[in-house]
Protein backbone atom coordinates (compact mmCIF):
# COMPACT_ATOMS: atom_id res chain seq x y z
CA UNK A 1 0.00 0.00 0.00
CA UNK A 2 0.94 3.78 -1.16
CA UNK A 3 2.68 5.76 1.95
CA UNK A 4 2.10 9.22 0.46
CA UNK A 5 -1.38 10.65 0.31
CA UNK A 6 -0.97 11.77 -3.49
CA UNK A 7 -0.17 8.28 -4.18
CA UNK A 8 -2.80 6.54 -3.04
CA UNK A 9 -4.88 4.44 -5.60
CA UNK A 10 -8.65 5.31 -5.13
CA UNK A 11 -11.42 4.10 -7.50
CA UNK A 12 -14.63 6.53 -7.09
CA UNK A 13 -17.74 4.51 -8.26
CA UNK A 14 -19.75 7.28 -9.57
CA UNK A 15 -23.58 7.61 -10.08
CA UNK A 16 -23.71 9.01 -13.66
CA UNK A 17 -26.45 11.60 -12.32
CA UNK A 18 -24.96 13.54 -9.36
CA UNK A 19 -21.53 12.30 -8.27
CA UNK A 20 -20.05 11.82 -11.81
CA UNK A 21 -22.14 14.95 -12.99
CA UNK A 22 -20.42 16.93 -9.65
CA UNK A 23 -17.05 15.60 -10.94
CA UNK A 24 -17.34 16.62 -14.18
CA UNK A 25 -18.42 20.29 -13.15
CA UNK A 26 -15.46 20.42 -10.48
CA UNK A 27 -13.23 19.62 -14.03
CA UNK A 28 -15.39 22.34 -15.84
CA UNK A 29 -14.32 24.54 -12.24
CA UNK A 30 -10.58 24.02 -12.75
CA UNK A 31 -10.97 22.48 -9.31
CA UNK A 32 -7.94 19.66 -8.79
CA UNK A 33 -7.55 16.40 -7.13
CA UNK A 34 -5.55 13.75 -7.11
CA UNK A 35 -4.49 11.40 -10.48
CA UNK A 36 -4.59 8.71 -8.44
CA UNK A 37 -8.46 9.42 -7.84
CA UNK A 38 -9.78 6.80 -10.50
CA UNK A 39 -13.40 7.55 -11.12
CA UNK A 40 -15.95 5.38 -13.13
CA UNK A 41 -19.29 6.02 -14.23
CA UNK A 42 -22.20 3.72 -13.16
CA UNK A 43 -25.96 4.32 -14.48
CA UNK A 44 -26.40 4.40 -10.76
CA UNK A 45 -24.57 3.51 -7.35
CA UNK A 46 -27.32 1.07 -6.51
CA UNK A 47 -25.33 -1.30 -9.96
CA UNK A 48 -22.46 -1.80 -7.41
CA UNK A 49 -22.11 -5.08 -6.29
CA UNK A 50 -19.76 -6.11 -3.49
CA UNK A 51 -17.53 -8.30 -5.83
CA UNK A 52 -16.94 -4.69 -7.75
CA UNK A 53 -15.41 -3.05 -4.51
CA UNK A 54 -13.80 -6.68 -3.66
CA UNK A 55 -11.96 -6.92 -7.06
CA UNK A 56 -10.77 -3.11 -6.94
CA UNK A 57 -9.18 -4.17 -3.92
CA UNK A 58 -7.66 -7.13 -5.07
CA UNK A 59 -5.93 -5.20 -8.21
CA UNK A 60 -4.07 -3.01 -5.69
CA UNK A 61 -6.55 0.05 -4.71
CA UNK A 62 -6.05 1.24 -1.59
CA UNK A 63 -9.37 2.64 -1.32
CA UNK A 64 -12.95 2.44 -3.11
CA UNK A 65 -15.42 5.52 -2.58
CA UNK A 66 -19.15 4.61 -4.07
CA UNK A 67 -20.92 8.36 -4.62
CA UNK A 68 -24.20 8.51 -5.49
CA UNK B 1 -36.02 -24.77 -3.09
CA UNK B 2 -33.20 -26.42 -1.08
CA UNK B 3 -31.83 -23.83 1.46
CA UNK B 4 -28.03 -23.16 1.91
CA UNK B 5 -25.68 -20.97 3.33
CA UNK B 6 -22.21 -20.05 2.83
CA UNK B 7 -19.28 -22.11 5.37
CA UNK B 8 -17.08 -19.31 7.25
CA UNK B 9 -14.57 -18.24 5.17
CA UNK B 10 -11.62 -19.75 7.64
CA UNK B 11 -13.70 -23.28 7.56
CA UNK B 12 -13.34 -22.77 3.97
CA UNK B 13 -9.07 -21.61 4.24
CA UNK B 14 -8.68 -24.65 6.36
CA UNK B 15 -9.98 -26.95 3.86
CA UNK B 16 -7.82 -25.30 0.63
CA UNK B 17 -4.99 -25.45 3.24
CA UNK B 18 -2.69 -27.72 1.57
CA UNK B 19 -3.89 -27.09 -2.12
CA UNK B 20 -2.28 -24.51 -4.48
CA UNK B 21 -4.61 -23.92 -7.50
CA UNK B 22 -8.62 -24.21 -6.23
CA UNK B 23 -11.74 -23.98 -8.54
CA UNK B 24 -14.58 -23.28 -6.75
CA UNK B 25 -17.74 -24.31 -8.76
CA UNK B 26 -21.53 -22.46 -8.32
CA UNK B 27 -25.11 -24.06 -8.89
CA UNK B 28 -27.12 -22.03 -11.03
CA UNK B 29 -30.20 -23.71 -9.92
CA UNK B 30 -31.74 -23.35 -5.53
CA UNK B 31 -28.81 -22.12 -4.30
CA UNK B 32 -28.30 -19.11 -6.72
CA UNK B 33 -31.81 -18.27 -5.78
CA UNK B 34 -31.00 -18.37 -1.90
CA UNK B 35 -28.03 -15.81 -2.72
CA UNK B 36 -25.79 -18.77 -1.43
CA UNK B 37 -23.72 -20.60 -4.25
CA UNK B 38 -24.41 -18.66 -7.49
CA UNK B 39 -22.12 -17.18 -10.09
CA UNK B 40 -22.03 -13.62 -7.65
CA UNK B 41 -21.38 -15.55 -4.58
CA UNK B 42 -18.79 -17.73 -6.51
CA UNK B 43 -17.11 -14.42 -7.43
CA UNK B 44 -17.40 -12.94 -3.98
CA UNK B 45 -15.90 -16.03 -2.82
CA UNK B 46 -13.12 -16.44 -4.88
CA UNK B 47 -11.76 -12.57 -4.55
CA UNK B 48 -11.84 -12.96 -0.73
CA UNK B 49 -9.74 -16.30 -0.89
CA UNK B 50 -7.31 -14.97 -3.41
CA UNK B 51 -6.86 -11.67 -0.66
CA UNK B 52 -7.31 -13.44 2.09
CA UNK B 53 -4.39 -16.35 1.13
CA UNK B 54 -1.89 -13.25 -0.22
CA UNK B 55 -2.01 -11.79 2.74
CA UNK B 56 -1.21 -14.83 4.65
CA UNK B 57 1.36 -15.07 2.36
CA UNK B 58 0.67 -18.00 0.82
CA UNK B 59 -1.25 -16.93 -2.32
CA UNK B 60 -3.47 -19.20 -3.92
CA UNK B 61 -4.41 -19.71 -7.17
CA UNK B 62 -8.90 -19.53 -7.29
CA UNK B 63 -10.64 -19.80 -9.76
CA UNK B 64 -14.57 -19.85 -10.63
CA UNK B 65 -17.14 -21.96 -12.52
CA UNK B 66 -20.71 -22.15 -12.59
CA UNK B 67 -22.90 -25.09 -13.79
CA UNK B 68 -26.43 -24.67 -14.08
CA UNK B 69 -27.41 -28.12 -12.10
CA UNK B 70 -24.62 -29.57 -10.15
CA UNK B 71 -26.75 -32.54 -9.20
CA UNK B 72 -27.31 -34.21 -12.47
CA UNK B 73 -24.00 -36.11 -14.67
CA UNK B 74 -25.05 -33.67 -18.13
CA UNK B 75 -24.56 -30.56 -16.34
CA UNK B 76 -20.87 -30.85 -15.25
CA UNK B 77 -19.54 -32.55 -18.52
CA UNK B 78 -17.79 -28.93 -19.13
CA UNK B 79 -15.93 -29.30 -15.83
CA UNK B 80 -14.13 -32.64 -16.95
CA UNK B 81 -11.59 -30.63 -19.08
CA UNK B 82 -10.67 -28.04 -16.68
CA UNK B 83 -10.13 -30.34 -14.10
CA UNK B 84 -6.75 -31.27 -14.18
CA UNK B 85 -5.22 -27.31 -13.73
CA UNK B 86 -6.50 -27.85 -9.93
CA UNK B 87 -5.54 -29.57 -6.81
CA UNK B 88 -9.05 -29.33 -5.06
CA UNK B 89 -12.71 -28.17 -6.34
CA UNK B 90 -14.69 -26.35 -3.42
CA UNK B 91 -18.14 -26.67 -4.71
CA UNK B 92 -20.87 -24.37 -3.91
CA UNK B 93 -23.61 -26.63 -4.57
CA UNK B 94 -25.57 -28.14 -1.81
CA UNK B 95 -25.00 -31.74 -0.31
CA UNK B 96 -26.23 -33.33 -3.39
CA UNK B 97 -24.03 -31.06 -5.44
CA UNK B 98 -21.02 -31.76 -3.77
CA UNK B 99 -21.71 -35.44 -3.92
CA UNK B 100 -22.46 -36.02 -7.55
CA UNK B 101 -19.40 -34.48 -8.57
CA UNK B 102 -17.17 -36.34 -6.23
CA UNK B 103 -18.75 -39.48 -7.86
CA UNK B 104 -18.85 -38.38 -11.37
CA UNK B 105 -14.94 -37.16 -11.03
CA UNK B 106 -13.70 -39.36 -8.29
CA UNK B 107 -10.26 -38.55 -9.72
CA UNK B 108 -10.49 -35.05 -7.96
CA UNK B 109 -11.68 -34.09 -4.53
CA UNK B 110 -14.88 -32.08 -3.86
CA UNK B 111 -15.21 -30.40 -0.58
CA UNK B 112 -18.11 -28.38 0.28
CA UNK B 113 -18.43 -24.39 0.40
CA UNK B 114 -21.79 -24.49 1.85
CA UNK B 115 -23.88 -26.03 4.67
CA UNK B 116 -27.16 -27.39 3.37
CA UNK B 117 -29.96 -26.40 5.76
CA UNK B 118 -33.59 -27.56 4.64
CA UNK B 119 -36.25 -27.36 1.72
CA UNK B 120 -38.00 -23.78 2.16
CA UNK B 121 -39.07 -20.93 0.65
CA UNK B 122 -38.58 -16.90 1.04
CA UNK B 123 -40.87 -15.50 3.11
CA UNK B 124 -39.76 -12.10 2.50
CA UNK B 125 -36.64 -10.74 0.99
CA UNK B 126 -33.43 -12.54 2.67
CA UNK B 127 -35.73 -14.33 5.19
CA UNK B 128 -36.31 -17.91 4.57
CA UNK B 129 -38.47 -20.82 6.60
CA UNK B 130 -38.41 -24.71 6.66
CA UNK B 131 -41.46 -26.08 4.48
CA UNK B 132 -40.62 -29.91 3.70
CA UNK B 133 -39.33 -32.18 5.74
CA UNK B 134 -39.16 -34.92 2.88
CA UNK B 135 -40.96 -37.67 5.23
CA UNK B 136 -41.97 -39.15 2.19
CA UNK B 137 -45.81 -40.18 3.01
CA UNK B 138 -47.25 -36.22 2.21
CA UNK B 139 -50.25 -35.68 4.44
CA UNK B 140 -51.02 -31.62 3.66
CA UNK B 141 -54.69 -33.13 2.51
CA UNK B 142 -55.36 -33.28 6.64
CA UNK B 143 -54.10 -30.45 7.75
CA UNK B 144 -54.79 -27.59 5.35
CA UNK B 145 -51.41 -27.38 3.63
CA UNK B 146 -49.76 -26.66 6.50
CA UNK B 147 -46.90 -29.54 7.71
CA UNK B 148 -47.00 -30.75 11.30
CA UNK B 149 -43.76 -32.48 10.39
CA UNK B 150 -41.67 -29.71 9.13
CA UNK B 151 -42.78 -26.99 11.19
CA UNK B 152 -44.19 -28.30 14.40
CA UNK B 153 -41.02 -28.84 16.86
CA UNK B 154 -42.32 -32.13 18.43
CA UNK B 155 -43.49 -33.86 14.68
CA UNK B 156 -47.32 -34.10 16.42
CA UNK B 157 -49.94 -35.12 14.59
CA UNK B 158 -53.27 -34.97 16.13
CA UNK B 159 -52.53 -31.21 17.80
CA UNK B 160 -51.35 -28.58 19.85
CA UNK B 161 -48.81 -29.69 22.97
CA UNK B 162 -48.46 -27.35 26.06
CA UNK B 163 -45.57 -25.04 25.01
CA UNK B 164 -47.86 -24.07 22.45
CA UNK B 165 -48.95 -20.29 23.77
CA UNK B 166 -50.84 -17.25 21.77
CA UNK B 167 -50.09 -19.09 18.96
CA UNK B 168 -46.23 -19.10 19.59
CA UNK B 169 -44.11 -22.12 19.73
CA UNK B 170 -41.84 -22.65 23.35
CA UNK B 171 -38.92 -22.93 21.51
CA UNK B 172 -38.75 -19.73 19.86
CA UNK B 173 -40.69 -16.43 19.95
CA UNK B 174 -40.62 -16.20 16.76
CA UNK B 175 -42.11 -19.46 15.56
CA UNK B 176 -46.07 -20.06 14.71
CA UNK B 177 -47.44 -23.34 16.34
CA UNK B 178 -47.55 -24.97 13.56
CA UNK B 179 -51.00 -26.46 15.15
CA UNK B 180 -52.65 -23.26 15.88
CA UNK B 181 -51.87 -22.30 12.17
CA UNK B 182 -53.46 -25.98 11.34
CA UNK B 183 -56.86 -24.66 13.11
CA UNK B 184 -57.09 -21.67 11.69
CA UNK B 185 -57.08 -22.74 8.10
CA UNK B 186 -59.25 -25.37 8.50
CA UNK B 187 -61.74 -22.96 10.68
CA UNK B 188 -61.33 -21.03 7.61
CA UNK B 189 -62.02 -23.83 5.15
CA UNK B 190 -64.99 -24.93 7.41
CA UNK B 191 -63.48 -28.07 7.96
CA UNK B 192 -62.78 -28.39 11.58
CA UNK B 193 -64.25 -31.82 12.17
CA UNK B 194 -61.71 -33.32 9.86
CA UNK B 195 -59.34 -32.17 12.17
CA UNK B 196 -61.09 -34.72 14.46
CA UNK B 197 -60.68 -37.93 12.84
CA UNK B 198 -57.43 -39.34 14.76
CA UNK B 199 -54.14 -39.85 13.11
CA UNK B 200 -52.52 -42.86 14.52
CA UNK B 201 -48.98 -43.10 14.78
CA UNK B 202 -47.16 -41.87 11.37
CA UNK B 203 -44.99 -44.71 9.39
CA UNK B 204 -41.29 -43.39 9.41
CA UNK B 205 -40.21 -45.95 7.07
CA UNK B 206 -40.83 -43.63 4.36
CA UNK B 207 -38.33 -41.17 6.10
CA UNK B 208 -35.10 -41.29 6.80
CA UNK B 209 -36.35 -44.11 9.70
CA UNK B 210 -36.06 -46.63 7.03
CA UNK B 211 -32.30 -45.56 5.58
CA UNK B 212 -31.18 -43.85 2.31
CA UNK B 213 -34.28 -43.41 -0.05
CA UNK B 214 -34.45 -44.38 -3.48
CA UNK B 215 -37.11 -43.88 -6.16
CA UNK B 216 -37.68 -46.36 -9.21
CA UNK B 217 -39.14 -45.50 -12.25
CA UNK B 218 -39.11 -48.61 -14.71
CA UNK B 219 -41.38 -46.64 -17.11
CA UNK B 220 -38.31 -44.15 -17.45
CA UNK B 221 -34.95 -46.62 -16.98
CA UNK B 222 -33.37 -46.77 -20.54
CA UNK B 223 -32.04 -50.05 -18.91
CA UNK B 224 -35.12 -51.50 -18.38
CA UNK B 225 -36.74 -51.09 -21.67
CA UNK B 226 -33.37 -52.02 -23.52
CA UNK B 227 -33.95 -55.67 -21.69
CA UNK B 228 -37.54 -56.04 -22.92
Amino acid sequence: MSQNGDKLQIIAFCCHYCAYAAADLAGGMRLKYPPSIKVIELPCSGKINPVQVLKAFEQGADGVMVAG
Amino acid sequence: MIVAEQKPLNEIKTMIADAERVLLVGCGTCVTVCFAGGTKEVDLLATSLRMSTKLDGNGKVVDEFTVQRQCEWEYNEPLKEKLDDYDLVVSLGCGVGVQTLNEQFPQKQFVPGLNTAFMGLPTEQGVWEERCAACGNCILDKTGGICPIARCAKQLLNGPCGGSQNGVCEIESDVPCAWQLIWERANDLGQIDRLMELQPAKDWRTSRDGGPRKIVREDLRLVAHEEE
